[in-house]
């Protein structure tokens, strides 16, 4: 939702920007697939949730989307049989798997020279991390960010690593895998292969903790506690694939190398430091995922077409994610001039502009004045 | 790699047959069921002198397994083997003691998990072992294991049958990460490809005994089974009185926080209310224990604890949370009485 409270008139300009995008580019939505058995959901501007709802076709969405004008809209990665049943009468039958890769969880070292702070009491904005506002003395701060090119290629890495591990390892063809920029500052990965759609919540945390390199033991490449410390007995299954494998490249072993891991583990101290060092490698490898995001099998996701309100950019398919700019080709607001009130330092760039604007009065197109208003950063004059 | 179209698969499964043999060692098999239909074994015939043997035999594997906590070893010939399996299920019905039944099902999962082991690791016809996989693991669950084309000690399986079954396991070794995986298959010794069904195999089990049905028992057996359950019973009973007289420090706080009216977490009540149901209180008992809750709503909770009491919904009844997810949900206020216990069910057993 909105980052801080918006002006009456900077809300009815991202209002308004939302009810022509969805006029004008209603064909983006995308419908999911066994609509009639999921539940959905949508945020309304300046109100809460409303859940538990079903369409039967895109035609039924998209006259909800052109009524209501939701700022959010959701759809269950789950399937019912009683979708719009309360929570525990639902009758779940499966849900897809999903994969969140966010900026937040990537720890990026740009991050804080484009992050700001924003007072949600009295809308004060800092650019340097603060726990309490420094105007009212509240500890009600959002943090906003604005995505940098190097935020993008990191993102973009992160997903490839994903993809590389769910299709290398976990045997998921790739016409399976469908990439979406999630509208704000991450990707989504919807898998379709039904033979994950049964799997319950542990079996998907298990595969998260597969996917970030948690909970390895080094027993797997073949190091073990005996009575004089540590002794080496490979694993009867080898060393040749998945974990394994990426663990003794790193390490620069094979099955052969008894002689060379045994000095190895020497080395570093012994069985319990080795254990350390290789459980902090392999974490080090492994991708950064929301496990939240992927082990809940009720969760409600961002409808695909539809606006980000923290942002105005739309969730959107990549089907390159090489070429896919997300602000570019996820920026699909309109261009009709706003004036607006900027309140902070900001650069930014949206379908190929750029914009460096201080603290001050200007007019800016329909798209950028929306991106501001989302992110808490402008209101409309 | 194996491959097999599905119609030459088919005319090749039926080509080959199971010997009588692995009809001893695996009596659950369809084959077995059939092989008593094919020799019109009628019920009556349980009182015939000749049978008294393996109802004698029936009557011992079920007390070994039952006072000993361990399997039957003993390996006869397949004749005796099925109709001692018979056997033991009418009179583990007969007992009517529901952990008399979960013991005997884990227990005989055990014996045949023993068994596949060790033909699957000494077979050396490559035909046969196949046949043991497709009969056990994928005829009775749908569960299709291959050979490794490369190394023929190595079985590979599906990452999501995997995941399905290696979730209930809590050691580390059973987390994907500790094991060879490669586009899409986790690659497996034996030891663990058998192990992966032993709940299906125990509740295989469980459900053929539930699921039965007689008017009345032969005499027989009868006699058998009245020994048996007056053993049994008293070994079932002190437990159940014992646990409800004592609560385990996480079960007395939440007590104690529902008691002066205020809000216990989600987690809080699920704990609450499993623990409860597992020593025996009933639904309405346990229902009542949330009457002072703020938030309490009669009907809702009474909803709520029937589910969790498998009454509802998925007809799975909840185990109670273990210590460690007690712990990381900060319900966990152990006490030097906990003394290394990893479930609070398990609170002054070892006393």
């Amino acid at each position: 939702m909105i980052n801080t409270n918006p002006t009456e008139k900077s809300l009815s300009i991202v209002k308004s920007a939302f009810r022509e995008y969805y006029f004008k580019h209603s064909k983006n939505i995308e419908a999911p697939l066994r609509i009639e058995e999921r539940e959905f959901g949508y945020m309304q501007f300046g109100s809460g949730m409303v859940r538990h709802i079903v369409f039967r076709n895109v035609g039924e969405i998209l006259a909800v989307l052109v009524r209501d004008i939701p700022s959010d809209v959701y759809c269950s990665n789950a399937y019912y049989v009683f979708p719009s049943y309360p929570m525990q009468e639902k009758q779940w039958k499966g849900a897809d798997l999903i994969f969140d890769i966010d900026s937040k969880d990537l720890c990026l070292s740009c991050e804080p020279t484009h992050s700001y702070f924003i007072c949600i009491n009295c809308g004060k904005i800092s650019e340097s991390k603060s726990e309490i506002c420094l105007s009212c003395n509240t500890r009600r701060i959002n943090r906003t960010s604005i995505p940098c090119n190097k935020c993008i290629h990191t993102l973009k890495k992160e997903v490839e690593r994903l993809i590389d591990l769910l299709s290398g390892d976990l045997g998921i063809k790739e016409d399976a895998i469908q990439i979406y920029f999630s509208g704000n500052n991450g990707f989504h990965v919807h898998i379709s292969d039904t033979e994950f759609h049964k799997l319950g919540s542990q079996a998907r945390a298990d595969i998260v903790g597969y996917l970030m390199g948690n909970s390895v033991m080094v027993e797997s490449i073949g190091v073990r506690k005996g009575p004089e410390g540590f002794f080496i007995k490979f694993p009867k299954s080898g060393l040749a694939y998945g974990w394994r494998k990426r663990i003794a490249c790193e390490l620069g072993i094979s099955q052969s190398s008894i002689l060379k891991l045994s000095k190895m583990v020497q080395q570093k101290g012994g069985y319990d430091e080795f254990r350390t060092e290789l459980i902090k490698t392999v974490r080090d490898l492994g991708v950064r995922i929301d496990p939240h995001v992927t082990i809940d099998i009720h969760r409600v996701f961002r409808m695909a077409g539809t606006l980000n309100s923290k942002s105005g950019l739309t969730k959107k398919r990549c089907h390159d994610l090489k070429s896919f700019d997300p602000l570019n080709d996820a920026c699909l607001l309109g261009d009709k001039e706003i004036d607006m009130e900027i309140k902070a330092r900001v650069k930014l760039r949206l379908k190929g502009q750029i914009f460096n604007l201080k603290k001050q009065n200007t007019r800016l197109p329909m798209y950028a004045a929306v991106y501001l208003i989302c992110k808490g950063l402008a209101s409309a004059n | 790699m194996y491959f097999y179209s599905s119609l030459g698969y088919l005319l090749w499964i039926l080509s080959i047959k199971l010997g009588t043999g692995d009809l001893a060692k695996y009596p659950f098999l369809n084959e077995a069921s059939n092989y008593i239909r094919d020799t019109h074994f009628d019920f009556e015939e349980l009182n015939r002198p000749e049978i008294e043997h393996i109802i004698y035999r029936a009557a011992k594997k079920i007390d070994v397994e039952i006072t000993k906590g361990i399997i039957y070893e003993e390996l006869e010939k397949y004749e005796v083997e099925i109709l001692t399996f018979l056997i033991t299920l009418i009179m583990v019905k007969s007992i009517g003691l529901e952990l008399v039944l979960k013991k005997h099902s884990l227990l005989e999962a055990i014996r045949a998990e023993k068994f596949l082991i060790e033909d699957l690791k000494r077979e050396k016809n490559q035909q046969k072992r196949r046949l043991l996989l497709f009969k056990i693991f994928e005829d009775l669950f749908k569960f299709k294991v291959d050979i490794d084309s490369e190394n023929h000690q190595l079985f590979k399986v599906k990452v999501t049958d995997y995941l399905e079954r290696a979730v209930q396991f809590h050691e580390q070794e059973w987390k994907l990460i500790n094991r060879l995986v490669h586009k899409g298959y986790v690659y497996l010794d034996a030891d663990e490809t058998v192990r992966l069904i032993r709940s299906e195999l125990s509740t295989l089990i469980y459900n053929r005994v539930k699921s039965m049905t007689f008017s009345s028992l032969p005499k027989a057996i009868k006699s058998r089974v009245d020994e048996l359950s007056i053993k049994f019973k008293p070994m079932y009973e002190v437990r159940r009185i014992y646990t409800t007289t004592d609560y385990p420090p996480c079960i007395k706080h939440a007590l104690d926080v529902m008691a002066i009216g205020e809000n216990l977490s989600h987690s809080g009540r699920v704990m609450l209310a499993t623990y409860m149901l597992a020593i025996g209180k009933s639904v309405e008992e346990v229902s009542a224990l949330f009457h002072k809750a703020p938030d309490y709503n009669e009907e809702t909770t009474r909803y709520q604890v029937e589910h969790l009491a498998g009454s509802r919904g998925s007809r799975i009844k909840y185990s109670v949370p273990s210590c460690k997810k007690l712990l990381n949900e900060n319900l966990c206020f152990a006490t030097e009485k906990c003394n290394g216990i990893i479930n609070p069910i398990q609170f002054g057993r070892n006393k």
